[in-house]
């Protein structure tokens, strides 16, 4: 009997391998196609080179006056440089920045330890720590309660400002939203009404309109004489704004529990409240956490609107810099470019982030 | 029960009358600062640098007063305001004066209860054309395309001037200055208009400056110059002649270089001003030396004006209407006496 033997394995052939073949099959397969990939290759042969030209080759980067940019075909970074104490950190002073940096780096700590420490930690530290964060960072960055300089918000600004005016916001706005969602739910028509009042008034009303009422005429209520920092108001109404949202978030992930779960806990014998914290909102919060993400990159984003109202967050220090008339030479495009970049990519990053703990947290049975 | 109405009534306008007069300037020298409100960003006037030091026009104002109450030019509070949040800010006590290049006008004045202290800068509204046109007076302009921010009383004024001169125009309206100069260059329009500070900071900002003109006719009047509350005429009495201090320093040949010289031995109205003569400061219960610190630390009006538009700065204003009265402007201050 003759021994089966498979024969040694052939390569492709060679018209249906490697690049070559791949960019018949994709690029080139029909005449429509090898038109738009022509047109495509033109568009970005016309566009990129100048474009790298203008962002890196030509570039000024070394100086610090506007006369340092003396190559006119490239993009003038000697002013991003110049002014980035001022768009990081404002014109809180120079020897104090270590407590602005003090905070961040508490922010991120606690982000990361979140992820980190196991449960019974996590809900011991973690989270009361984050609640406490904002009221924290507020006495660092005042400075007068605990025997620091006293720094007045109006030396408060620039990237970070947006950065923990926005976490402030939503770390007070979560706790907030989350009475606020069960208010709505609630049976009792005077808490279920007010409720629904306030989550439809900071949801309908325009972010910008809430700004122009924090800043121009709530000051006028207040008796004469009694001034609440306008930084405050801000964060009042910010949090407020996200509370209206973040409410209707929660609302569905409150529907979306089964109602077995609510009948289990309720033949338990647990009371309400055991049965919202302890078995409802652990499963909300897991069904809800993208859209919380979400939310909060939206209001991220919407701190950058504190620029019509006069408070020196990143944009309106661009603003700022580009009327200043030893920077009159028409730096916007590098300005509004780098505010871009660095907002792509504290959004981007955030989203990753979300995606890790959408799959972290997921025990669904999708699959 | 008409009489206790009427003495409720008494007591009422009696305490408010207090309430309004216990003072702004008590307030600033209990305090130890002035807090005054300011633009968020306009080349000249109020500007922030790098270093998040103010500096301008406007800023000189507030840093005078500073000087005049506290001895100290640096002890200032600037708080940032947009066009729409300044009256508010005034009105509610936030900021002890307003000196944000805000046109004086009869119904800011007698409506919105507030006063204005003088004028520290004369502005118009003026045409910047391209210097290829040919145009050498505004009302060459029929037809012209004119480009204009939106919302702002430069549109209005606009429009009055070019139906007063039955000429006819188009206008381009853009959202912000940085766009309504772009529009100039790339061509979309002839003409750009806007208040005249203004145009030399736009103007600055052209790819080439020297290509572009500002037309000599000036169409609208705008005054310019710090704001205080009404009903503190103290405080009131302090803006106002701080602001004199500086003009009257010009007047009578006081810089900041001079103003040692001139307290010890000037003539009698340079002495006067200098506080080593006379009892100008109790009068307004501010330091005797008020003249010589604003002069020292700030300098008189016409250092102030080169350092931050004039020849000492990127914008090169020239004093036109800002010159002195004998020197062909309307620049005026009472004598202190």
């Amino acid at each position: 009997m003759k021994e089966f033997k498979p024969l040694p394995a052939q390569p492709a052939p060679n018209d249906t391998i490697g690049p070559i073949h791949w960019m018949k099959e994709n690029l080139f397969s029909s005449p429509v196609n090898t038109i738009v990939t022509l047109a495509i290759i033109a568009f970005f042969a016309t566009v990129i080179p100048p474009l790298v030209d203008w962002l890196f080759i030509s570039a000024n980067w070394v100086g610090n006056t506007q006369s340092a940019c003396t190559n006119e075909n490239g993009a003038c970074w000697v002013f991003v440089i110049a002014w980035s104490k001022q768009f990081f950190y404002g014109s809180y002073p120079v020897e104090e920045i270590w407590r602005v940096n003090l905070c961040l780096i508490g922010l991120v700590a606690i982000i990361i330890a979140s992820f980190k420490l196991n449960k019974d930690l996590r809900n011991k530290i973690a989270i009361p720590l984050f609640l406490l964060l904002p009221f924290i960072s507020i006495l660092f960055l005042d400075g007068s309660w605990i025997g620091l300089e006293y720094v007045s918000t109006d030396y408060w600004g620039g990237f970070t400002l947006n950065v923990l005016l926005a976490a402030a916001s939503i770390i007070v706005a979560f706790p907030l939203s989350f009475l606020w969602a069960l208010g709505r739910r609630s049976d009792m028509p005077f808490i279920r009404s007010v409720s629904i009042v306030l989550i439809e008034f900071f949801r309908g009303v325009p972010v910008l309109a809430l700004f122009f009422m924090g800043s121009v005429m709530l000051p006028l209520f207040f008796p004469e004489g009694t001034n609440v920092d306008k930084l405050v108001r801000v964060w009042i109404v910010l949090t407020l704004f996200m509370s209206g949202y973040m409410a209707e978030v929660f609302r569905g992930g409150f529907q979306a529990v089964p109602k077995g779960q609510y009948e289990a806990a309720d033949s338990l014998g647990l009371n309400f409240w055991q049965k919202t914290l302890l078995i409802i909102l652990p499963q909300v919060i897991k069904i809800s956490m993208p859209n919380i993400l979400a939310t909060f990159v939206m209001l991220f984003k919407n701190t950058t609107f504190l620029l019509i109202i006069g408070i020196f967050e990143m944009l309106s220090t661009t603003q700022t810099a580009l009327t200043n008339s030893n920077w009159l030479g028409g730096h916007s495009t590098e300005g509004y470019l780098f505010v871009a970049v660095v907002f792509w990519i504290c959004c981007f990053s955030m989203s990753m982030i979300s995606n890790s703990i959408e799959r972290k947290l997921d025990t669904s049975h999708k699959n | 029960m008409k009489r206790v109405t009427s003495v409720i009534a008494t007591s009422l306008a009696i305490g408010l009358s207090f309430g309004a007069q216990a003072g702004t300037l008590e307030d600033v020298q209990k305090r130890g600062n002035v807090s005054c409100g300011v633009s968020t960003g306009l080349a000249g006037f109020s500007q922030k640098d790098e270093h998040g030091t103010w500096s301008g026009l406007d800023v000189d104002v507030c840093r005078a007063v500073a000087a005049a109450v506290l001895g100290d030019a640096s002890k200032v509070q600037y708080k940032p305001l947009t066009a729409k949040e300044r009256f508010t800010a005034l009105q509610s006590g936030e900021i002890d004066i307003l000196s944000r290049n805000t046109t004086w006008t009869h119904t800011r004045d007698t409506s919105l209860g507030l006063n204005f202290a003088g004028v520290n800068y004369y502005d118009g509204q003026g045409f910047m054309v391209s210097k290829d046109l040919g145009v050498k007076s505004a009302l060459e302009l029929d037809g012209a395309a004119v480009c204009i921010q939106a919302g702002t009383t430069s549109e209005l004024n606009l429009a009055d001037y070019f139906r007063a001169n039955g000429i006819t125009y188009k206008a381009i309206t853009f959202d912000t200055s940085d766009q309504t100069r772009g529009g100039f260059e790339s061509g979309r329009c002839d003409v750009l208009t806007s208040d005249q500070s203004q145009l030399y900071a736009l103007r600055i900002g052209l790819k080439d400056p020297a290509s572009a003109m500002v037309l000599p006719e000036v169409i609208s009047k705008e005054p310019l110059g710090p704001v205080v509350s009404q009903g503190d005429d103290a405080w009131f009495n302090v803006v106002r002649w701080s602001l004199m201090a500086m003009v009257e320093a010009e007047f009578l040949g006081i810089d900041s270089a001079s103003a040692d010289k001139a307290k010890a031995e000037g003539n009698p109205s340079q002495k006067r001003l200098m506080g080593s003569e006379g009892d100008s400061g109790s009068k307004m219960g501010i330091p005797a030396e008020w003249g010589y610190n604003i002069v020292k630390q700030v300098g008189n009006y016409a250092e102030s004006f080169e350092r931050n538009v004039g020849t000492g700065s990127p914008l090169k204003i020239s004093r036109g209407l800002n010159a002195q009265w004998n020197k062909g402007g309307i620049m005026y201050s009472s004598p202190v006496r």
